[in-house]
Parts: C-alpha cells; sequence; structure tokens
C-alpha cells in the first residue's frame, strides 16, 4: 500500500504544483542554498543566483552589452548609462550592470528601446569627447571608438561647435608614467575604483558635477602606486595612455607576443608588444592564478632598459685593462683557454635573470669540468633540509589562494614591492575577506592596515613558543599564512628564522592543503637554481680560491673583485653593462628576456616560458648557446644542440621544469621542520630589514631597471613627491 | 575493397614518357650522352673559366645527385627539364652567368653543425 502510494505521488510530480512544493521545502531543509531564478535575455532562457545582474545573466549565455564603467574586477558604479537595456514591462530602460534580475524577466538586449537608448548614450558622450582619434595613442583599440561604430548613430546633429564648441578640461600631472589629456576623459570612473580598491591609494577623485565634473587629483601630486600603470588599461578612451608609449606605435602595426615578466619573482603574464624589431610596450595577459590581469609598473615600463646599456659583442680586457670588442671566435678561445689552465678550479654564479636552460646549461659544463661550485647570488640558509626540500624555499600556498587568508604574518618582507600582485591579493582579502596582517620587520606602507609587532627576530621565538599575544590568533586562523620574505633568511641567522617561522607554521590549525609557510622570492631565477640544484649564496666563491669565476648575469656584486684571488679570471655572461661586466675580463653577449625563448620558475613553483619577442642586439646570443658553444671548444662537448634537447635534458633533471603553467606542489613540510630544529645557529638580535621600503626604491633594482630612464624618472618623481606639501 | 581500389588506383596512373624502368633508364643515357658531347662546345660557345674536365665532373654531379630517385614518372619529368636546359645551351638562350650558376661559386655553404651556427648567428 504504501509503495502504491510513493509511487502515484512521483509520478503526479510531474503535474501537479502540490508535490512539487513538498520537494522544495525538502530540499531547502537539506542545504539553505537559494533557488536559482529564471530569467531571459532575448528570449532564451537562463538559471541564475538572486543577486546577478542582467549584465551577468547575459553573458552567461554569451550576449555582451555594450559598457563602459563597469569593470568585473571593480566595484559596480553604474553612471556611464551604456548598458541599458529593456526590461519587458518596464516603462524605463535599466542599467544592466547594476540591476539585479528579478524572477521571469524578459531583458530584450537588441530591442528597439535598448538601441535607442545606447544611440542617445553615445550621442551625450561624444558631444564632448574631442574628435581626435587620428593623433590619440588609444585609437585603434578605444572601446568609445568600437562601441561608436557598433552602436552609435550614423549621422551627426551636433552643431554647437558653431556655438558654445566642446567641453575642455585642463590635463593633470600625474607622474611620468601616466599621461592625461583629460578632455577625453568620459567619467567612468574606473581609474578612480581601481585606486582605491585595488592599489589603495586614494588619490583619484572627482571635483564638479554635471558637466563640469573632472577627474584629477585635486592638487597637483604625483599619483603614487606601484600599479599605476594598470589605470591605463582600464581607461576605455585615450584619457589615460602611457607616457613613454606615446606617439610610437599604433595597434595594428605592432606584433604581439605571449611572454613572461622576471623582474620580479611573481612571474606575471604579459604580451610583448614590437615593431621593427623593437619592444615598443609591455602589456599584463590574463592569468588568473598569478596576476588576474594587472601587471607592476617597473615590468610594465622597464622596458626602454632592454634598448641601453646593452652588451652587444664580446669583449677581452687587453693589458691597458680596458675591455676591447673581439669576435666570437676569439672570445670563446680566449675564455676556453683560461677555463682548461684553470681546470677544475672554476666557479659560476647565477644572477637574477639567469633562466633555467642557462642555469643548466652552466652546470653541465662545471660539472664535466670537474667543479660543484655552482651557486646563485642570493643566499638561503643551508641548515636543516636547507634547499633539498622545495617546500621550504616555495611560496607553497600560490598566489591566487593568498586571497582566501584570514591572518597573515609577514616576515621581513615588504611585499608591496618586492611582488606588488601578490600585495594586490592581500589587499583584495583585507577588503573583501576581512583580512587580518601582521609584520615582523622594518614599518612600511602596504596601503592597508597591519599589526606592526616590530623589527625583533625574537619576536618569532616568542609566538613560536606560544608567549606572545599574536599566538593565539594564529591558533585560531582557519587560514593563516606566514610570508618569509627571502631577504631575512640572507642574514647569518636566516636559517633560525627560517626554522622558528616552520614551527609557527606547524602550530596553526587548519587543512593539510592550507601550506601555512611560505617564502617570498626577490628574482625570477631563485627557485629555477634552487630546483636544479645550485648552492644559495657566494660563500662558496669567496673560499674557493679559484683561478675562473663564471658569472650568469650576476650584477648585484655579491663577490668583489677584492673578494678574490688577484689571478683570478673573471667572465660575464649577460645582456647589460652593468656591475658584473664592469669587473669582469672576458664578456659574453647574451640575452634579456625578451629575445629568448627561455623557461622560468616563479615563487610559488611554476614553471612558464618566455618567447622571443625581437632579436638579441648586435653579436648577443641566447645563454644557454653560448654556454654549448664554449664547451665545444673545450672539448666537453654538451649533448644539446636545439632547444628540444635541452628541454629533454631540463627534464631530466627536474619534470617539473618543463610542465609550463603549472605549479608543481612541494611536499615534506613537516619533514622539513623536524630537520630545521636540527639548526644551531641562534637568532641574533638585529633588526630584520628590508632594502626596498617605499617607492623610490622600487623603481630601480636589476640591471634592465637600472638601465631605463623611465625608471629613473620614477625615482626622480618619488623624491620629489616627498619634497611636496601634498603628501 | 579497400586494397583492390588501390591496386585501380596504382594501375590508372598515366605514363609521362615512359612505359618501364629500362626506357627511363635508357632515355636519361642519352640525355646524359647529348650533355656530354655538348660539353667541348659549350665551353668554347660561352668562355666560362672552367676546363671541359671540370664540366664533366659538374655534369656527372648533377646526374648523380639525383640518383635515388626510382619512380619512372618523376625521372622522364626530370629527363624532359634536362633536356629544355639542354636546348637554352645550345640555341645560346643561356648566357654566361647561367651556365656558372651550375658551380655555385658564389654560394656560401649553409653552416650545418652547432658551432658554425652559432658562430655566424644562423639557426
Amino acid at each position: 500500500m504504501f509503495r502504491l502510494t510513493i509511487t502515484r505521488a512521483l509520478n503526479g510530480a510531474k503535474v501537479t504544483p502540490k508535490p512539487l512544493f513538498i520537494a522544495a521545502r525538502l530540499q531547502s531543509g537539506e542545504a539553505k542554498k537559494p533557488e536559482k531564478i529564471e530569467v531571459f535575455i532575448d528570449d532564451q532562457p537562463v538559471l541564475v543566483e538572486p543577486g546577478t545582474t542582467v549584465l551577468q545573466a547575459a553573458a552567461l549565455i554569451g550576449v555582451e552589452i555594450p559598457r563602459f564603467c563597469y569593470h568585473e574586477r571593480l566595484a559596480v558604479a553604474g553612471n556611464c548609462r551604456m548598458c541599458l537595456v529593456e526590461v519587458e514591462k518596464s516603462p524605463k530602460p535599466v542599467a544592466a550592470c547594476a540591476m539585479p534580475v528579478m524572477k521571469g524577466w524578459r531583458i530584450k538586449t537588441n530591442s528597439e528601446m535598448t538601441r535607442k537608448a545606447r544611440e542617445g548614450i553615445m550621442e551625450f558622450l561624444l558631444v564632448n569627447h574631442p574628435l581626435d582619434c587620428p593623433i590619440c595613442d588609444q585609437g585603434g583599440e578605444c572601446d568609445l571608438q568600437d562601441q561608436s561604430m557598433a552602436f552609435g548613430s550614423d549621422r551627426s546633429r551636433f552643431t554647437d561647435i558653431d556655438f558654445s564648441g566642446k567641453r575642455a578640461v585642463e590635463d593633470k600631472d600625474i607622474g611620468p608614467l601616466v599621461k592625461t589629456i583629460m578632455t577625453r576623459c568620459i567619467h567612468c570612473t574606473r581609474c578612480i575604483r581601481f585606486a582605491s580598491e585595488i592599489a589603495g591609494v586614494d588619490d583619484l577623485g572627482t571635483t564638479g558635477r554635471g558637466n563640469d565634473m573632472q577627474v584629477g587629483t585635486y592638487v597637483e601630486k604625483l599619483f603614487m602606486s606601484e600599479l599605476s600603470g594598470n589605470v591605463i588599461d582600464l581607461c576605455p578612451v585615450g584619457a589615460l595612455t602611457s607616457k613613454p608609449y606615446s606617439f610610437t606605435a599604433r595597434p595594428w602595426e605592432i606584433r604581439k607576443i605571449d611572454s613572461i615578466d622576471v623582474l620580479d619573482a611573481v612571474g606575471s603574464n604579459i604580451v610583448v608588444s614590437t615593431r621593427t624589431g623593437e619592444v615598443m610596450r609591455i602589456v599584463p595577459r590574463v592569468n588568473e592564478e598569478i596576476n588576474e590581469e594587472w601587471l607592476a609598473d617597473k615590468s610594465r615600463f622597464s622596458y626602454d632598459g632592454l634598448k641601453r646599456q646593452r652588451l652587444v659583442t664580446p669583449m677581452i680586457r687587453d693589458n691597458t685593462g680596458a675591455l676591447k670588442p673581439v669576435d666570437w671566435e676569439i672570445a670563446l678561445l680566449t675564455v676556453a683557454k683560461v677555463i682548461k689552465n684553470a681546470g677544475s678550479n672554476i666557479g659560476a654564479i647565477a644572477g637574477g635573470f639567469a633562466d633555467a636552460e642557462a642555469l643548466v646549461a652552466v652546470k653541465d659544463l662545471l660539472n664535466r669540468l670537474g667543479s660543484e661550485a655552482l651557486c646563485t647570488e642570493h643566499t638561503f640558509p643551508l641548515d636543516g633540509s636547507g634547499t633539498d626540500l622545495r617546500s621550504s624555499y616555495l611560496l607553497n600556498n600560490k598566489i591566487a589562494n593568498a586571497e582566501e587568508a584570514d591572518l597573515v604574518l609577514l616576515v621581513g618582507t615588504n611585499p608591496r614591492f618586492e611582488a606588488p600582485l601578490l600585495n594586490a591579493r592581500f589587499r583584495k582579502a583585507w577588503v573583501h575577506n576581512e583580512l587580518e596582517v601582521a609584520s615582523i620587520g622594518p614599518k612600511v606602507d602596504l596601503r592597508y592596515s597591519y599589526e606592526h609587532l616590530g623589527d625583533n627576530p625574537n619576536l618569532l621565538q616568542q609566538i613560536a613558543s606560544g608567549q606572545h599575544e599574536f599566538s593565539k590568533k594564529l591558533k585560531a586562523a582557519k587560514k593563516p599564512l606566514i610570508i618569509v620574505g627571502s631577504e631575512s633568511l640572507e642574514r647569518p641567522d636566516g636559517s633560525a628564522i627560517l626554522s622558528a617561522a616552520q614551527s609557527i607554521a606547524a602550530q596553526a590549525s587548519c587543512s593539510k592543503d592550507w601550506k601555512v609557510l611560505n617564502v617570498l622570492h626577490k628574482v625570477a631565477s631563485q627557485v629555477a637554481a634552487l630546483d636544479i640544484g645550485y648552492a644559495p649564496g657566494v660563500d662558496k666563491i669567496r673560499e674557493g680560491n679559484f683561478k675562473v669565476l663564471f658569472l650568469l648575469g650576476a650584477d648585484e656584486n655579491a663577490v668583489e673583485k677584492s673578494d678574490l684571488p688577484a689571478d683570478c679570471f673573471i667572465i660575464y655572461q649577460g645582456h647589460h653593462g652593468d656591475r658584473g661586466a664592469a669587473m669582469a675580463d672576458a664578456v659574453l653577449p647574451g640575452a634579456a628576456y625578451t629575445e629568448k625563448q627561455a623557461t622560468y620558475v616563479n615563487t610559488e613553483g611554476r614553471a612558464q616560458e618566455t618567447l622571443a619577442a625581437v632579436t638579441p642586439p648586435g653579436r648577443a646570443r641566447e645563454d644557454w648557446k653560448i654556454i654549448r658553444a664554449l664547451s665545444e671548444i673545450l672539448g666537453v662537448k654538451l649533448p644539446y644542440d636545439n632547444l628540444n634537447d635541452i628541454r629533454d635534458r631540463l627534464d631530466e633533471v627536474a619534470p617539473h621544469l618543463t610542465r609550463y603553467g603549472s605549479a608543481e606542489d612541494a611536499n615534506f613540510v613537516s619533514q622539513a621542520q623536524e630537520l630545521a630544529k636540527k639548526a644551531k645557529v641562534q637568532l641574533d638580535n638585529t633588526p630584520l630589514d628590508v632594502k626596498i621600503k617605499e617607492l623610490q626604491d622600487y623603481f630601480m633594482t636589476d640591471s634592465i631597471s637600472r638601465a631605463s630612464p623611465t625608471m629613473a624618472k620614477c625615482v626622480q618623481a618619488a623624491l620629489k613627491h616627498q619634497q611636496s606639501k601634498y603628501q | 575493397m579497400a586494397s583492390q581500389g588501390m591496386q585501380r588506383a596504382a594501375r590508372e596512373v598515366k605514363p609521362i614518357l615512359s612505359l618501364d624502368r629500362d626506357e627511363a633508364r635508357k632515355r636519361v643515357l642519352n640525355l646524359y650522352k647529348a650533355w656530354y658531347r655538348q660539353i667541348p662546345y659549350l665551353v668554347r660557345q660561352y668562355d666560362i673559366p672552367r676546363t671541359v674536365e671540370q664540366c664533366k665532373t659538374k655534369l656527372r654531379e648533377e646526374f648523380t645527385k639525383y640518383e635515388e630517385i626510382k619512380d619512372v614518372r618523376l625521372v622522364d619529368m626530370m629527363v624532359i627539364k634536362g633536356q629544355m636546359e639542354l636546348k637554352e645551351v645550345v640555341n645560346n638562350w643561356k648566357q654566361k652567368g647561367h651556365i656558372m650558376t651550375y658551380f655555385k661559386d658564389t654560394v656560401e655553404p649553409k653552416p650545418k653543425d652547432f658551432l658554425s651556427k652559432f658562430l655566424q648567428g644562423k639557426d
């Protein structure tokens, strides 16, 4: 009997509304997930969550509604009115970007009323927009241009030009990176929202109302942000354009090559635009895992450093002590002769821009010569597990997951300038997720509030032993993160800091796949170098009494000439005539990151490859090829002739190096922590410090940015801003 | 079924000149002989800085270059092209430079091994 009724009820459920009601109640009892609502976009039904805006609902079925002010990563403003659409039975069109959908709405994105509304908005916008597209840098990639073609009227009824003329607005000077032509502004306020929400710099705002409204900085001052370049991409018109790029190229005449940025360890995805064999500009490429769609200013604007101070020909130091240009044959023969005489008495230091291919080639070469002295320029503690376990030197929890954190402890790092995009993630979590941040280290401006615990490294010990107030918070946190700056690990007591951080991390109570301990590197090559098996730090070189020292792009003066024996022959291979080349006896010109197809591993352990956008200048060659050629002359020929061969070798050394795009997880966290306990170094009392504290320190940190005139101007502007009364 | 179709297709190939390999071979030898006999006249006619002997070696070289080609249709087609070239030589339609291009005096060989590619900056 019972069974029968149930079958009846189930059969009936298809037609009668009553059992359906029961079913719905049952469902709501199980989970409190709100029911999806059905709306119709151009008569196509779509099921969406309540609270979805009309624009998002339309995007779900591939209908794109035109917009200027709406941007998915910014708050909704709803002031451009371009996204007006008709909703059936509604007397007025609604702004799709701001209006949440209601059940059963029939939205018409292409009706007469909608089209009329768009045309009207376009007309109003163009009344006060100058007709200077032919001389505008945005021309060809301008939203206003495109949308006026698609949605605007085909004829003008603008006659005001004969009477009062168009509105004109004074241009603002907001620094050496962003050029403003404010007459072109359509008041979408994207730049203002970006500055206050993502960059955390409330410098931009509006003054006046209606026709007198202006976007600007109120007083004349610098747009003091390390992310300022992003407002150029956000601006839908040509009001904010790139100053270094202005009037240099048009979007239809440039070639775009997808690549990877190497100026910090984040590994942002970029597009390199080239024309006539020159890099014209660098813009970000969307990668949700790393940089979303933003890019830091140093990565975006230091490309002009790639054209200056370049090493274009091999050079040998002659009797008079001057570097004389020679051709490759002579350079390689000279270098080979010196290396042969030195035997196994040779060391190598890898700098911050070295790619994985070159690193492997140098290591193979030196190993074949009988030397194991391969170091990276930047130190990392070797006590405990050292660099044997990857988990102790990676940003284990990945960049994107930083958004979910609820408590972050920064140890001796200034993420705002060491990894601006990671800092943007922290800020995002701070805004939307009520992230709490605490810092041990110098007091710096991170553009979000944080608890400054002090700068004494012993605080770590206190937190680890539970004496400090902060350890309670840490225990309560569900998703805590400890970010250890690589700079703090370069100290003599670096291993003690790392081990203290590891023991703090072990106390946190969180799920297993949430990795608490994270190391933030500053240079792009470090993780790959450690993966391949380079020893961190140059102590080996100082002690080794080497006859030959090979510098692979090492420009930070980690080893000075005075540290080396007098007869030590220094070979520098790299792309810029910087500190390394200055002390070298032989210079071998290599390729910069825009000129080679090369592998880099970012701080979270993600292997990515750059693609060659331009050819290396002069007689410069790809780095691994130089080593390969040298090896042949030395008589220890390396077994790779082309890129595929050396990629196979990379794969042999560490398979993750060729799995482009994916970040290989590191394990053995607990083992690393156990080993770290054996470290004998004690924390000392010198306060934790970072090199880059303020904006002016950020711009010129490596051989490329030091050669860049734009970066020099930025430093000047930042210094000048300090004198300004409008701080 | 499929193999039958293949066979039919193979049978329907139209010959260019020769019906079998022997015939094609004869045509090649004939062409070779014709060139061979023309060479003394060619050297005089075009006043090239090469001896008759050198030209004969070059002729042999040009023929042996295609040793591996066994397809009768290909051989025939190349014989036709060779005859055309010969006709151009005999009728003075070619000029001195055209003859000299057989010797590729000015063409530098492309670098083959890694090191010479590296030194010349070519991939």
